[in-house]
């Protein structure tokens, strides 16, 4: 036994000489490493759908255009400049004069390589496939690029497709069985993935080649945290340096650390009620078993004036969010965004929700729950909320307290999520349902889940509603920004469609969420949020925070230090179990002396 | 006198029909093992398909899909075909040992389990052997002198251990010693095997193993109790058994009485708990993998489940029940081979 820990002993103190060699090493390098929660799928742009993935994309490769970083309109990428036919069919964008990080020239072919390769090979298809469907044709010569549409489409600037290098992806035969892991990876963007470690974490460093030169760092780490609260012990340890999409309680665990800054701004996301209100098919036959009353506005509007909306937000929220008056797109989005005002506001009145409910016909029982007008059936609802999610559980408490004020029963059903998703998107078994959409700058994703088109079909499959919602108003509204490309007209109609969800309220907004956010001041220097003025870091769209951003300087206290604290603290550990046991081993010696 | 020759011949008749039966008991076991790995095979296939939740909407993780888009996903997955044909397809795979492509990697599940398997078997199996080793000293210690104040300490220690959520011992040590509180620095890291800039050699070595630092305490602590309690008692029914009293009549020391007499024989039923748990560890510790981001096959089966990727749990989950099953079989055939009395029943 002393033998063994003697040796122990030994190697590690053998173990800290090499230890502390390599903390020493000077930290010249300027590295910054974010937080994630969500690994990384697959690193071939043509299969991945994670969120994470999404992000790492945009650092790596170049795309038609980006949000400007200051309107969030699209602006320049790749395609320097472009132009549109009268009939909005032709669009034809001059591709910039740039090159790959392997040195090759950037051409239109490599766009209209791309896009044709997802619109003739399914396997190639996984990851963006819905951004090219409306395409009729693709072309190239020289640098421009020609895209003819099916229908006109405005929201055709704002493409989700990374332009993938021709002259390296063309050589692999099967995309579908491709995962994209050869290092370094060629792209055009601000950063080149040079390794990738399953489950780990992603290393990009700076392109030296990029068209808007060299980023100011030179190494960026994305590192996957399976456990939210292990990414926040490593923020506030410095194992990471900035970190972003925290819920309220995580947020408010970083105050108070000199180092941290707790970044709090308008998020992109809206939280909504998602209400049954006779759900059927995509050939209008019903589907479900939504509760009966719900097909009534009246009862729908009366639901509306009873929550109490800055509640929620204070309560639920920790505060971090703000109220909903108006519909589903983020007051972020200053060009699309509408608020309700005047008679048309939905504001918190017990009174008149029960007025409503009142003169509607929906009588009280002596249980003082109200009941059907013909009396089939009383006001009872289930409330859908996603296991384990505390803010929905606190949600659900504040709606069922105000909801029995007017004399209707809330029940919590508790779902994981696919069976979520499947019980509110295509079997319609629910009455209301929690739900909430991250909003692209092109707002036309999150108005279309509410397309009569996006219902399941007959057979009951597939779809990707947000509501069940079809109504001829909503739907010539839809095609009508489709077409508009004048972007003022676009945005009054957007608003327009907006105001028609909040009448019938198929679903009722309830807040926006902030974009809660923390990074250490003692790493990053300066990074500028996307919009400029009071924007997101992370949890924003495009790379230009991490474009921009800039690291402090490293010569002063290069990581190493914990390495060599870490090491310090196993040789302790270890000569005090050496010790120990030393001291355990002698006094058993000593009692079995005494025996004998 | 005549006692003399009887003797060979009784071990012969002895020894002769024991061979025989250790194969014969073998092929039986190894029999019930393959009947019991065709039934998971069976089950598997039915228990993921009646998991709620569509895979193919799942996977579309709430963008918009059109149905026909939606039907080719589902034609890719093989989801499209009847469920008899999709069963007799998947045992054809299994049997050639193909586990299929995971949905949401779209990769071969074998090759996502090659490449986590190792970091699994390194945590879980160093975790295994300090449990193993920790437990049995301490259960025989113990057991030697219950109700001792080390018996008492033990006891209490590993029984409280056992009983504690592992979710929480993790996130405990995580914020005890990862982030450090009050007067104890932080000094291991949060999260993952390895530091994104590992050091090459043994630096490198060092560098997992300070990762490995605070999973594998929370595995030793968890798991240790039942080996410590297993022997123990084990220890104290040798305690009063004859042999033990004739070797201290010899007059032998008792600590050697207790090392060289008590604890082989007292070793015996640990043997099936150290070979199920080494079935274990192949699965890896889900809970444990997920606190501290250890990218091993417990990692990855959380991971599929958050999905639901159907084709990756039903690979991990085969690949842990079949080598649970294995072990049971190898732990009941040296079983047999350690213990006469099993033989002679």
């Amino acid at each position: 036994m002393r033998k063994l820990l003697a040796v122990l002993a030994a190697l590690c103190l053998l173990a800290a000489g090499p230890g502390t060699a390599v903390a020493a090493q000077p930290g010249q390098k300027k590295v910054i490493k974010i937080g994630v929660t969500q690994s990384v799928d697959s690193m071939n742009p043509f299969l991945a759908v994670r969120l994470v993935t999404g992000s790492i994309q945009r650092m790596i490769y170049g795309f038609l255009t980006v949000p400007d970083s200051k309107t969030l309109q699209p602006s320049p990428d790749l395609a320097e400049s472009w132009t549109t036919s009268p009939d909005g069919l032709t669009w034809t964008f001059k591709i910039r004069q740039a090159k790959w990080s392997d040195g090759q020239p950037i051409t239109a072919d490599d766009a209209a390589w791309t896009f044709n390769k997802m619109m003739t090979d399914d396997g190639a298809k996984t990851g963006n496939g819905p951004a090219v469907e409306n395409f009729q044709s693709v072309s190239a010569n020289g640098q421009e690029l020609t895209i003819k549409l099916k229908t006109p489409q405005a929201s055709m600037l704002d493409n989700p497709v990374p332009i993938m290098p021709k002259h390296v992806w063309e050589k692999i035969k099967e995309i579908s069985k491709y995962d994209g892991e050869t290092y370094p990876t060629v792209g055009s963007g601000p950063y080149v993935a040079v390794e990738h470690k399953k489950g780990q974490f992603v290393r990009l460093e700076a392109n030296p080649d990029y068209w808007r030169g060299r980023p100011k760092i030179d190494e960026l780490q994305i590192i996957f945290y399976d456990n939210p609260a292990a990414s926040i012990v490593g923020l506030k340890k410095g194992d990471i340096d900035l970190i972003g999409r925290l819920n309220p309680p995580d947020f408010e665990s970083l105050k108070g650390d000199g180092n941290i800054v707790q970044w709090n701004t308008q998020g992109r996301r809206a939280t909504y009620l998602q209400i049954n209100h006779g759900a059927t098919t995509s050939d209008n036959k019903p589907i479900g078993d939504g509760h009966p009353a719900l097909k009534d506005p009246r009862v729908r509007t009366a639901l509306h004036y009873a929550i109490d909306k800055q509640k929620l937000v204070d309560e639920v929220q920790n505060g971090l969010a703000r109220p909903a008056d108006g519909s589903i797109i983020p007051p972020l989005y200053k060009d699309f965004f509408w608020e309700a005002s005047g008679a048309e506001k939905v504001t918190f009145d017990l009174a008149k929700a029960n007025k409503i409910l009142d003169d509607a016909g929906y009588k009280k029982g002596p249980d003082g729950v109200r009941t059907m007008p013909d009396g089939s059936r009383k006001l009872q609802f289930r409330f859908s909320i996603h296991t384990d999610t505390p803010i929905e559980e606190k949600l659900a408490e504040y709606l069922t307290g105000w909801f029995k004020e007017i004399g209707i029963t809330l029940t919590t059903k508790r779902l994981d999520s696919s069976k979520f998703t499947e019980e509110t998107g295509t079997t319609a078994l629910f009455d209301i349902a929690i739900s909430g959409w991250s909003v692209n700058p092109d707002p036309e994703e999150v108005l279309g889940t509410h397309l009569c088109s996006r219902r399941p079909t007959a057979t009951g499959e597939g779809g990707g509603t947000e509501s069940f919602y079809c109504d001829p108003t909503y739907e010539s509204l839809y095609l009508q920004q489709q077409k508009e490309l004048d972007r003022t007209k676009r945005a009054d109609i957007i608003k327009k469609m907006e105001e028609r969800l909040y009448v019938d309220a198929p679903v009722i907004a309830l807040y926006y969420p902030n974009d809660l956010e923390g990074y250490r001041k003692d790493r990053i220097a300066k990074i500028t949020p996307i919009p400029e003025d009071k924007g997101l870091l992370y949890g924003g769209s495009g790379y230009w925070p991490f474009y921009t951003l800039e690291a402090v300087s490293t010569d002063a206290k290069a990581g190493g230090g914990s390495n060599a604290g870490v090491i310090a603290g196993v040789a302790a550990g270890i000569v005090v179990l050496a010790l120990g046991g030393f001291f355990l081993a002698w006094r058993r010696r000593s009692a079995s002396d005494e025996r004998e | 006198m005549t006692t003399v020759p009887e003797v060979p011949a009784v071990e012969a008749l002895d020894e002769r029909p024991v061979r025989h039966g250790l194969l014969r008991y073998a092929a039986t076991k190894a029999g019930g093992a393959l009947l019991s790995i065709a039934m998971v095979i069976v089950a598997t296939f039915f228990l993921f398909r009646l998991l709620p939740g569509d895979p193919v909407r799942a996977l579309a993780q709430g963008r918009n899909m059109t149905p026909e888009q939606l039907d080719l996903e589902r034609a890719r997955l093989g989801l499209d075909k009847p469920i008899p044909e999709q069963f007799l397809h998947f045992v054809s795979q299994t049997l050639r040992l193909d586990l299929g492509v995971s949905y949401e990697y779209k990769r071969p599940v074998l090759d996502l389990i090659g490449e986590r398997i190792g970091s699994t078997l390194l945590l879980t199996g160093t975790a295994l052997v300090m449990a193993v080793s920790l437990g049995l000293w301490q259960g025989a210690r113990a057991g030697w002198k219950p109700g001792s104040r080390f018996d008492k300490i033990s006891t209490a220690i590993s029984l409280v251990l056992w009983s504690v959520p592992t979710f929480w011992l993790g996130l405990l040590l995580l914020m005890v010693f990862a982030a450090g509180i009050g007067p104890i620095p932080g000094i291991f890291p949060t999260r993952g095997s390895s530091s994104v800039d590992k050091p090459a050699g043994f630096a490198g070595v060092l560098d997992v193993g300070e990762h490995m630092v605070l999973p594998c305490l929370t595995l030793v602590a968890v798991v240790y109790a039942q080996y410590l309690l297993v022997m123990r008692s084990s220890v104290i029914d040798e305690v009063g058994q004859d042999y033990i009293t004739t070797a201290r009549a010899k007059g032998l020391r008792d600590d050697e009485v207790r090392r060289k007499h008590a604890v082989p024989n007292a070793l015996l039923p640990t043997v099936t708990l150290v070979f199920l748990r080494i079935g274990f560890v192949v699965g890896g510790a889900v809970t444990v993998e997920a606190i501290f981001s250890w990218p091993g096959l417990g990692q990855l089966f959380y991971q599929a489940i958050r999905v639901p990727d159907f084709t990756l749990m039903q690979g991990t989950f085969l690949l842990i029940t079949v080598s649970v099953i294995v072990m049971n079989t190898l732990a009941d055939v040296v079983y047999h081979l350690l213990d006469p009395r099993v033989r002679s029943a």
